[in-house]
Parts: C-alpha cells; sequence; structure tokens
C-alpha cells in the first residue's frame, strides 16, 4: 500500500474498501466467460488488486456480464442483481451487451442492457481481451473516488423504468417489485 | 485481578488478530503456490471494512442470533486456552470445557443457516454436522489420552508438565495420539480435503451463502477463532505450549503453513470419503493412543 494513500484511508474508509475489495460475481451467459479465467488464475492474477470471484450474489459487489444475454437469461442476471446487496457496481463485458453486437438482429437476445438493470461501465470489443478487465476496474476505481459509480442509486430511483422495461422484455414478473413502486402512476399508464 | 480483567479484553483481541493475519498469509501463501503475486497481507481486513460498510438484508431473528451465538462460542474458548503464559481463565474447566464449548461454533452456524432457508445452506450445514462427528470421535480419544497421561484436565498444566519433560508429540504413547491430531487437523480447520462444507464451487460455499454484508464480516471474523482456536490447542497439548506469546505464535505459523501446504496441493473429498478417512486412520492412531495410555499408566 501507498503511503500517500493512508490518509485517503482515514478520510473514506468506506470508499476504499469498496475500490480495493470488489468480489465479482460473474454471469457466464456468453463467449465472455472465457476471458475470465485467464483473469483470475496466474497469468493476470486479478487477486493482487482485490478483485476475486464471489460465491453467491450476496457477497459479492461487482457483477460482470460477460457476453450476449438471451431473454432467458435476462430474467436471472434481474434477480442476481436485485439479490447483491449495496453498494454493488455493474460491468458490461463484450460488445453484445452494449448494443446486442453481432446479434444485433436475433430474435431472442437483449440488445441494450442498460434498459434492464443500470450499469456502471462498458468494456467494449469482441472479444475483449483480459487487460481490458483490468483497464475496467481501474476505471471503476477513479469512478468511485469521484462518487459516480453510483449505478444503484438509479436503480432505486428509477425503478419503475426498468421494471416497465423488465416486464415489456419477460412479460409477467413472479417476483415482487425491490423498491415500492407508485400505483397511482401504473393505474393512469395502464389507462 | 487488573492484570486477569486484561487478560480476558486482551486474549480474545490477540486471537482476532492472528486468525486475520492467517487469513491473509493464506491467501498470499496459496497465490505463491499458483505462481501468482497475491493479494497484500491486509487483504481480509480490507474485505471486512467493505463488508461492514454494506448493507445487508436479515432473513429473521435466529440468522442474526445464531452468528453471534457461534461468535460467542468461540470468544469463550479462546478465554480457556493458554497462550504463552497467558491464560485468563487457567483455574477452571480446561480440556472437558473447550470439549463441549468448541461444539458452539458450528452449532449457531447451523441455527444461522436453518433460517436463511437456502438449499446450499441446508447441504453445507448437514455436511458441516457430519464432518465435525467424523473428528469429534478421534479428537475425543486424543484428548482422553492426553488426560490420561498427564492425569489433568487444565491444559494450563498440561503446558506446565512438558515444559519440564519435553514436547508430548516426541514422548513414547503420546507420540500416536499427537499424529492422530496431525491428520485429523485439517478437518478442524475446514481446509482443502475436507472443506465440503464449505465448497464455494460446488456449493456455493456452504452455510455462508446467504451471508453479505456484515453477517459475511462476522462469519470470517468466526473463521479467524476457529484457525485460533484449534492451532492453539495442538500447539498447547502437543507441541509444549510455549514460555512467550512470540514464540507460541512461531509454532503456530509453523504448523499453519504446513497445512496451507497440504491445502495448496489436495483436491477436495466427498463427505462419505472423508467420514471413511476419519474414522479409519486418526481414529485407528488415537485408539491405540489411548489404550496403550492407559496400560502405562495404570
Amino acid at each position: 500500500m501507498d503511503r500517500n494513500q493512508i490518509t485517503k484511508w482515514l478520510k473514506a474508509p468506506a470508499k476504499m474498501a469498496n475500490k480495493y475489495s470488489l468480489h465479482a460475481i460473474y454471469f457466464c451467459t456468453g463467449c465472455g466467460i472465457i476471458e475470465v479465467p485467464p483473469v483470475i488464475t496466474a497469468r493476470w492474477d486479478a487477486e493482487r488488486f482485490g478483485v476475486i470471484p464471489a460465491a453467491t450474489p450476496r457477497q459479492a459487489n461487482l457483477f460482470l456480464i460477460t457476453g450476449y444475454v438471451s431473454v432467458k437469461t435476462l430474467r436471472a442476471i434481474i434477480r442476481t442483481y436485485e439479490q447483491m446487496y449495496e453498494p454493488k457496481y455493474t460491468v458490461g463485458f463484450g460488445s453484445c451487451p452494449i448494443n446486442g453486437g453481432m446479434y444485433w438482429d436475433s430474435y431472442n437476445t437483449i440488445k441494450h442492457l442498460d434498459k434492464y438493470i443500470p450499469i456502471d461501465g462498458w468494456i467494449a470489443g469482441c472479444m475483449p481481451r483480459p487487460e481490458a478487465i483490468f483497464v475496467a476496474v481501474t476505471h471503476l476505481w477513479t469512478l468511485i473516488d469521484k462518487g459516480m459509480a453510483n449505478a444503484y442509486v438509479k436503480y432505486r430511483e428509477n425503478y419503475e423504468f426498468y421494471r416497465r422495461n423488465q416486464e415489456m422484455a419477460l412479460g409477467k414478473l413472479e417476483w415482487p417489485p425491490l423498491y415500492p413502486i407508485d400505483s397511482n402512476v401504473r393505474a393512469v399508464e395502464n389507462a | 485481578m487488573v492484570t486477569k480483567i486484561i487478560q480476558i479484553i486482551l486474549s480474545p483481541v490477540l486471537a482476532l488478530l492472528i486468525g486475520v493475519f492467517f487469513l491473509g498469509l493464506a491467501r498470499k501463501i496459496m497465490a505463491r503456490i499458483h505462481w501468482r503475486y497475491g493479494p497484500p497481507l491486509i487483504q481480509p481486513i480490507i474485505d471486512m471494512i467493505r463488508l461492514f460498510y454494506q448493507k445487508s438484508v436479515s432473513h429473521g431473528r435466529m440468522f442474526d442470533l445464531g452468528i453471534i451465538f457461534s461468535l460467542v462460542g468461540s470468544v469463550v474458548v479462546v478465554l480457556f486456552m493458554p497462550f504463552g503464559k497467558m491464560c485468563p481463565l487457567r483455574s477452571s474447566g480446561g480440556l472437558l470445557v473447550i470439549l463441549y464449548i468448541m461444539l458452539l461454533a458450528p452449532l449457531g452456524l447451523a441455527l444461522s443457516g436453518g433460517q436463511g432457508a437456502n438449499p446450499n445452506i441446508s447441504i453445507g450445514v448437514s455436511r458441516k454436522l457430519i464432518l465435525s462427528l467424523g473428528y469429534e470421535v478421534p479428537l475425543l480419544l486424543v484428548l482422553l489420552a492426553v488426560m490420561t497421561q498427564y492425569k489433568t484436565i487444565s491444559i494450563a498444566e498440561v503446558v506446565n508438565i512438558q515444559q519440564s519433560i519435553g514436547w508430548s508429540i516426541i514422548s513414547w504413547p503420546l507420540f500416536l495420539s499427537g499424529l492422530s491430531y496431525l491428520l485429523i487437523l485439517p478437518a478442524i480447520l475446514g481446509i482443502r480435503p475436507f472443506d465440503i462444507s464449505s465448497a464455494p464451487q460446488e456449493i456455493s460455499s456452504g452455510p455462508m451463502a446467504e451471508y453479505g454484508g456484515k453477517y459475511l464480516a462476522l462469519a470470517t471474523i468466526e473463521h479467524a477463532f476457529v484457525l485460533f482456536i484449534s492451532i492453539a490447542l495442538f500447539v498447547n497439548l502437543f507441541l509444549g505450549g510455549a514460555a512467550n506469546p512470540v514464540i507460541f505464535f512461531v509454532k503456530m505459523l509453523v504448523v499453519f503453513v504446513l497445512g496451507l501446504f497440504i491445502h495448496a496441493v489436495f483436491p477436495r473429498f466427498r463427505i462419505e470419503q472423508a467420514i471413511k478417512y476419519l474414522w479409519r486412520w486418526p481414529t485407528l492412531l488415537a485408539f491405540l493412543g489411548l489404550i496403550i495410555t492407559v496400560v502405562i499408566r495404570s
């Protein structure tokens, strides 16, 4: 640890701890997951920076969506995301979650993931190299430092927007809303 | 009186610090064995700070109480455990009390997990309890042999005798019991050949599956205490304890690093393989050791 970091630790321990302890839950939807094993094992060793795979969403605070998102996996992604405890960060990995990528005209993939869950940052490329994950992590550190990695706050504030999009993609959702939804607004919209 | 109070406050803190240091060291050494650079030594502390600041959801009253229950059990065991010359509750209880209270830790986690209502937790808890059934039998035989050999139930007394006549792991009848304890030590610590109860890849870390935020932090602290207790018990009973804390710590370090090497290279047992192993060689050795000790001492 740098000596000049000690003042930072004393000033904002929560922020610093969030930065250096990113327990990631990898959502192995597509081909992107193939880039993750080199990252966490001997070749690139993400544990140097405190990034390790977490066993369950409850223990994680970083959500990596690696690869295309089909309608079926979107359901699982939303449930996983809602199970994680705040503060939580999401990173879309590869070009498929950004805009559909090579599945841009597929009938059963989601084109823009950030319509359904909030995303803190993207790693573009098809496939991105493992180094790109480290670049993403350092960018995420900068965002956390500046207090801009607040996608989970956006999710809470605009939950109605996200929930509506989720319902449009998946039909009726079998789980109750994570945050209270103003039922009057809904009634007006449905009418 | 004042020194006793200071000791009662100090010894759990010391145990926690050593346990957390061991957790960090474990990650670093594991990384080096994997040819990785590894996290900084204070990584578990960083994780814990993060977890304490995170929000978390309780799954019910027993979910909260169970983890505290097991934490309290561990702290009480630490008070009975001599650390160098420091042993706050030296005059009371001894081995028998430790034997009873050591069971509180897995029991508390089981109670807490029961409220979590996650199938992975149920599997993990049942494996944990079966595993503790597996190692409690040889452990009991080992402790009985030690108690018979030295004709005392006080650990402090056992340490004192060993200081004058030499370590019990190299003395004749207790050699078998010491070997048996070494063989079951990975099971007590829950490291690799026996990490069946908390297998992250298999059952999503078992009893800890629903823990997040401060619950996971408390579970980590609990794990640190368990590391300290089981290694300190071995050092006290078989490696002669120590006259001062530094030597005691060095002895613990050696035992722990040996355990880590096993942890780093072995794959995981299945639960029935673990029981088969635990109830065969360690139990046989411990039983033999107990019989020989009884015959010699009577």
